[in-house]
């Protein structure tokens, strides 16, 4: 009985084991699907793309497509982190999981430099003239394409109607920093309870974006031609400064608070990004283009407002390419592109932005566009996630007063300059 | 008995080896799930191993990780509060849960009733727990703010300011595991013999002589258990910082799990990430030795 029982034991565990080293065999580099909607079983796509309207924009538009391709596609929406490392964990597996993601510019250097997107120009594809030029800076390498800017994500400056007419504003006078430190100084100090100006908190990365714009107002910039930091210098601590005293006459709130804030008549002006907020004709708030004028007598910089685009790509070992660059164009196309933004999208054309029937019921896409003309890419760097936890863990530090502005410097440029030395 | 078992062992080979068969599914299953990541991460924690560049082009690099991590100053913050958050939450998770289980167990009616209750919040899933009370605590729509401001009482940002965020999520990972404290200490308390307590009545005791001398000594097993659970638990705190923080104000609420979430899983520098890995096993055995001695004893 015991020989019996053990014999049926070490079955069983054998069996487990090799069911659990079992591997399915639907690999390989197929083409997928039937494109003559015959009845063969429909191919499985994945898409991997960033959670909110940057991928539910996407995964409306998709119903067509499976149809016309004979696919069925499934779609993970996740957020910035996961997303990043959802993208790099499946990257080093030789058939992967995912045929189509969504791929924040800032990434773009590490996944090019290890082999993790495809060379799309290499698989045929190319811009179209109607592509806003700026979007597709951060797109190639050289000249090889490796990213389609999918959705123009480009921070702009949100604003409480009644307060900055309060501080005597209309919104087309707010083109310069000053504009923006006078109306949150007098919204303070006409009411202690209100803010007039929010920092948005949460994370090193969110931190450091946001400043980004007004470093570049000042004529700064994170790091020199060489990709060595400059976070130490002069520039810096006057953007920094600033900063602070925006701070000073306002608060540090999450996305979702920052968004009810302002459109609540708490807050006078944030930064804040296209996808958050869609306003409306009656709405409370509305946003404009950030300014890029130091002052109303300074000169005008090239760019200010930070592109954060939401690009889509095709993993290297995607198990569908062919097909996945059928989607690919088919989600860049203009006539999808303008669908999408019925689904609060934001398309890069041109065709799209300046459509004068879109624009009668979206009249903030107009805003979006100049800002996607003018916008700036963070630094295109392997090592951007570490650089941005080192300075935004040390921009925290100097805003929460935890260190002063020349300690706290001093320290991220130390932290970087170990960090970029390797 | 045990006597004889232990000559059927002795004499019997075939029961020794069944005894072998019958405990070699668990060492496979140990060896693979916990013997080999161990052995893994303690591997890697010596080379400089980036996930994206792959395990084949990683070089050893000797201690250089260990020296980078304990020279960081940001582990060394997150260290620091990761000590602090789990000597205070323990201490206030054990006190606050066998005050509930004492008072429960001494309920004449509604035992069933306020055991579920009070329950409830430990079933929850850490990310709801946080996501409930970000909501309930905002600093903008949150209706604890609403409720202070209606009092006219000073209202805060709770997550973004360093004199408050620690002491939320402090106040939130109490709230959630003192069910687990009450439910341990609960069971223990209903298999304490009545009839000690009963001559400690007819000697004279008072309510808390008969709490020092009678409850306690019969529930010590239990409470050193309790404190071992919530200790290695709490070192381990990830979830309700990441989710509601991210480890900041100014790094007033970052913990080692995240300090290692973000410069080691998000920069996909593993080598970094297993050499803290390493180091915090090394914290939680250090924690928990006295414990476990105990608990061998």
């Amino acid at each position: 009985m015991k020989k019996l029982l053990t014999t049926l034991l070490s079955a069983a565990m054998a069996l487990s084991l090799v069911a659990c080293g079992g591997q399915t065999s639907n690999g390989g580099t197929s083409t997928g699907g039937s494109a003559d909607g015959s009845n063969s079983a429909p191919t499985k796509m994945t898409l991997l793309l960033r959670g909110g309207t940057y991928g539910e924009s996407l995964q409306a538009r998709l119903p067509a497509f499976e149809k016309e391709h004979n696919v069925d596609i499934e779609v993970q929406l996740l957020s910035f982190d996961d997303l990043h490392t959802g993208i790099a964990l499946d990257a080093v597996n030789p058939t992967g999981t995912y045929d189509l993601c969504m791929v924040d510019g800032s990434w773009m250097a590490e996944f090019t430099s290890n082999g993790v997107l495809a060379n799309l120009s290499d698989m045929g594809y190319s811009f179209d003239d109607d592509i806003i030029p700026a979007t597709t800076s951060i797109c190639k390498v050289d000249e090889d394409i490796y990213l389609a800017p999918y959705f123009g994500n480009v921070t702009v400056m949100m604003y409480n109607k009644q307060l900055i007419a309060d501080a005597g504003y209309a919104p087309e006078d707010i083109d310069s920093f000053a504009d923006i430190m006078d109306i949150a100084q007098k919204t303070r100090a006409a009411d202690a309870g209100k803010n007039g100006f929010l920092l948005r908190g949460g994370s090193a990365d969110n931190i450091v974006s946001d400043f980004l714009s007004h470093l570049l107002v000042h004529g700064g910039w994170v790091v020199d031609e060489n990709n060595q930091p400059t976070v130490n210098t002069p520039e810096f601590k006057a953007a920094m400064e600033e900063y602070l005293e925006l701070y000073r006459v306002g608060s540090t709130l999450d996305k979702d608070d920052i968004v009810a804030s302002v459109s609540g008549g708490k807050t006078a002006l944030a930064q804040i990004w296209p996808g958050w907020y869609v306003p409306t004709a009656d709405g409370t708030a509305n946003y404009t283009t950030i300014p890029t004028k130091l002052t109303d007598d300074s000169q005008a910089e090239d760019a200010v407002a930070l592109q954060g685009v939401w690009c889509i790509g095709i993993p290297n070992n995607a198990p569908h390419k062919d097909l996945a660059l059928e989607l690919l164009k088919y989600v860049m196309s203009p006539e999808v592109q303008l669908a999408s933004i019925e689904d609060g999208g934001v398309p890069c054309r041109y065709s799209c932005l300046t459509n004068e029937t879109v624009l009668e019921t979206y009249p903030h896409l107009k805003t979006v566009c100049g800002a996607l003309e003018t916008g700036v890419y963070r630094p295109a760097i392997a090592e951007w996630t570490e650089f941005t936890n080192i300075l935004g863990t040390e921009m925290d530090n100097i805003i929460q007063g935890t260190k002063s502005l020349d300690n706290g410097l001093a320290d991220a440029q130390a932290a970087l300059e170990k960090l970029m030395a390797g | 008995m045990k006597h004889s078992t232990s000559n059927l062992k002795r004499t019997n080979p075939s029961a020794k080896r069944f005894a072998m068969c019958m405990v070699l599914p668990t060492l496979v299953v140990l060896l693979i799930m916990t013997a080999y990541p161990l052995l893994s991460t303690f591997i890697y924690s010596f080379t400089d191993y980036n996930y994206l560049k792959g395990a084949d082009s990683a070089k050893f690099v000797l201690f250089e990780n260990y020296t980078s991590l304990f020279e960081n100053g940001y582990f060394r913050q997150a260290t620091w509060n990761t000590i602090l958050f789990t000597l205070l939450a323990v201490v206030l998770e054990m006190g606050f849960g066998l005050l509930i289980a004492v008072f429960v167990n001494s309920l004449g009616r509604g035992q069933k009733t306020m055991r579920t209750l009070i329950l409830l919040p430990y079933l929850l899933p850490a990310v709801t727990v946080a996501l409930s009370w970000r909501m309930l605590l905002s600093a903008n729509y949150g209706i604890v703010n609403q409720a202070l401001e209606a009092l006219n009482l000073p209202v805060f940002n709770w997550f973004m300011d360093t004199k408050t965020a620690f002491g939320t999520i402090l106040l939130i990972d109490v709230w959630q595991n003192v069910p687990f404290v009450f439910l341990l200490l609960y069971a223990a308390l209903q298999a304490v013999p009545s009839g000690q307590y009963e001559a400690a009545c007819i000697d004279g005791a008072g309510v808390f002589q008969k709490f020092w001398y009678v409850t306690i000594p019969n529930i010590k097993s239990s409470l050193a258990l309790c404190a071992l659970l919530r200790t290695i638990d709490t070192f381990r705190l990830f979830e309700k910082v990441n989710v509601l923080t991210g480890g900041g104000p100014a790094g007033t609420t970052s913990t080692i799990t995240q300090f290692l979430y973000n410069y080691g899983i998000k920069s996909l520098d593993f080598g970094f990430g297993s050499a803290g890995a390493i180091v915090m096993t090394v914290f939680v055995l250090i924690l928990s030795s006295l414990y476990i001695k105990r608990a061998i004893q």
